[in-house]
């Protein structure tokens, strides 16, 4: 496995975020976690980062344990993250913030080569290079980030609801995106609130209620189960 | 006559916002990446000048000597600072600023067990002076500060647009836990800016040392006219604090020269409270970073 998480829990205060959450993820094809609001998808992902100290269990990658280390000594590791909300510069400029994804990578010319394969991936971020990214739609500025983040080579990238407040023709262009990432050898972790595009797109899925693991399997058989269908499909 | 009075009063308002610029860029640039508010900045800018009291004054280095010293040892200082005070408190921007003010006090009592608490003599660099004519006249260690901030400040300018470490300074001043996840330290870029905030305080007093009188409360008056320029400016904002610094330094210096000190005083302050009731964001803030 290439990512293993075992018995993780955070607290916020005194108030419990996730327990007991184990999940593996293997080096190749997406996982998903979809759940409601508040059930503990994105703390899971800000804790694979680093962004949210465990209060117990491990989590290990790529055979070495993480959990503990700080946010940009995970990223040398080689996790990226393309957080909820976006989070991309505002004042930066488009070219800039794909930079930024690059900060730890010292091979100049491919930094370079893979921008130029950004541009081509996302032609309208090539358009708008030069212009501030707070300029720019919400289906462009998610276009970016997922874009910075690739821009650090990941040997595995973290998705926080990349659907999130964008138009249904634009999210099945992000959809498109996520499955050419993974078919190009990155591992996926999306995390969704839109069950049907998450269960479409995965492998594998885990469902989290409240903090906690409720239900895992591969996204076909969850696809079919009554309770996944009436919680989270509405059929 | 009318113009050469001009113009000698425009002189001196350059000279007041080379200054006053280096020191609120510096203010700026450290609550910009690090979310705090340096009450000791006046007396980074105090350590500064006694830096060239104690090595240019009393022990007899040359001046650039004093100077570069002054210099690394308030950056030092400011590192000092990121260690001890603000990165234990980076979750809480009140205690940060408490803990600035208590080390404020610090400053200044080292200052006064060091040196006494009467002003410092230090004589001049220079007696050279450039005259344009009879009545305007430019004194060349004013000079030296005009072209300090210019080459100091265009320095900083090409640094965070042109350099790695410039766009992840910025970057970490805009979000810092997304910078965080770009594989950016936000240990690293506080300590960058913290060295160069302090150090931009320190050069401002090494320099004007010769030109003002150097006491241990010297920090006090600067650091008024920093927060003043700095909210006018918008705080966060670099550009926004070099206009607001050029801006208060020429009403300030003609309304001292064409009326008097406490009046400029009160314009500068109104002035401040013009803008903030009429752009609570400063000239050049933006609402989400303010």
């Amino acid at each position: 496995m290439l990512l293993e998480v075992r018995g993780a829990a955070v607290n916020y205060g005194k108030v419990s975020a996730i327990r007991e959450i184990s999940m593996n993820v293997p080096d190749g094809g997406i996982v998903t976690i979809i759940g409601g609001n508040g059930a503990g998808k994105t703390t899971t992902l800000r804790a694979i980062s680093g962004l949210e100290p465990l209060t117990a269990g491990k989590i290990h990658f790529a055979g070495e344990r993480i959990d503990g280390l700080a946010p940009d000594r995970i990223v040398a590791r080689g996790i990226a993250h393309v957080p909820e909300g976006r989070r991309i510069f505002p004042e930066l400029t488009v070219e800039e913030n794909l930079r930024t994804g690059a900060f730890l990578r010292r091979d100049q010319a491919s930094v370079e080569a893979d921008l130029e394969t950004t541009y081509l991936r996302f032609p309208r971020l090539s358009e708008r290079r030069r212009q501030m990214a707070k300029t720019m739609s919400g289906g462009e500025q998610q276009m970016l980030a997922i874009g910075r983040a690739l821009m650090a080579r990941p040997k595995l990238l973290l998705m926080d609801e990349p659907s999130m407040g964008l138009a249904p023709i634009i999210v099945e262009e992000i959809a498109g995106i996520i499955e050419e990432i993974s078919q190009d050898g990155v591992p996926v972790v999306l995390v969704e609130q839109n069950a049907e595009l998450a269960l479409g797109l995965a492998d594998y899925a885990y469902v989290f209620e409240t903090g906690s693991l409720a239900m895992e399997g591969p996204s076909r058989e969850l696809h079919d189960n009554d309770h996944v269908r009436a919680a989270y499909l509405g059929i | 006559m009318m113009v050469e009075l001009l113009a000698q009063t425009g002189l001196n308002a350059i000279y007041a916002a080379s200054y006053i610029s280096l020191i609120a860029v510096g203010l700026v640039l450290i609550f910009g990446v690090m979310g705090v508010i340096n009450f000791a900045h006046g007396e980074l800018y105090m350590a500064g000048a006694y830096a060239v009291v104690a090595l240019y004054a009393d022990l007899g280095f040359p001046f650039l000597v004093a100077i570069a010293a002054g210099l690394v040892f308030v950056g030092m200082l400011g590192l000092a600072m990121e260690r001890a005070l603000f990165r234990p408190l980076r979750d809480n921007p009140l205690g940060g600023l408490v803990a600035s003010i208590g080390f404020l006090m610090v400053l200044q009592a080292l200052a006064v067990m060091g040196f006494g608490v009467r002003m410092e003599h230090v004589p001049p660099v220079t007696q050279e002076v450039i005259v344009f004519s009879d009545k305007v006249r430019l004194a060349v260690p004013r000079l030296y500060v005009i072209l300090a901030a210019l080459v100091l400040l265009s320095a900083l300018w090409l640094f965070l647009k042109k350099t790695r470490f410039g766009w992840a300074l910025r970057a970490s001043a805009q979000d810092p836990e997304a910078a965080a996840l770009q594989g950016i330290s936000i240990t690293q870029t506080a300590r960058i800016a913290m060295f160069i905030g302090a150090g931009l305080a320190g050069i401002a007093g090494a320099l004007t040392a010769p030109l003002v009188s150097v006491n241990p409360h010297m920090g006090h008056s600067v650091i008024v006219t920093a927060f003043i320029v700095i909210i006018v400016g918008g705080v966060g904002s670099l550009e926004g604090a070099v206009v607001a610094s050029v801006a208060y330094a020429f009403v300030h210096t003609f309304v001292t020269t064409f009326w008097d000190g406490v009046i400029a005083d009160i314009v500068g302050l109104s002035l401040m409270l013009v803008v903030l009731i009429v752009r609570p964001t400063g000239l050049f803030g933006t609402a989400d970073r303010a």
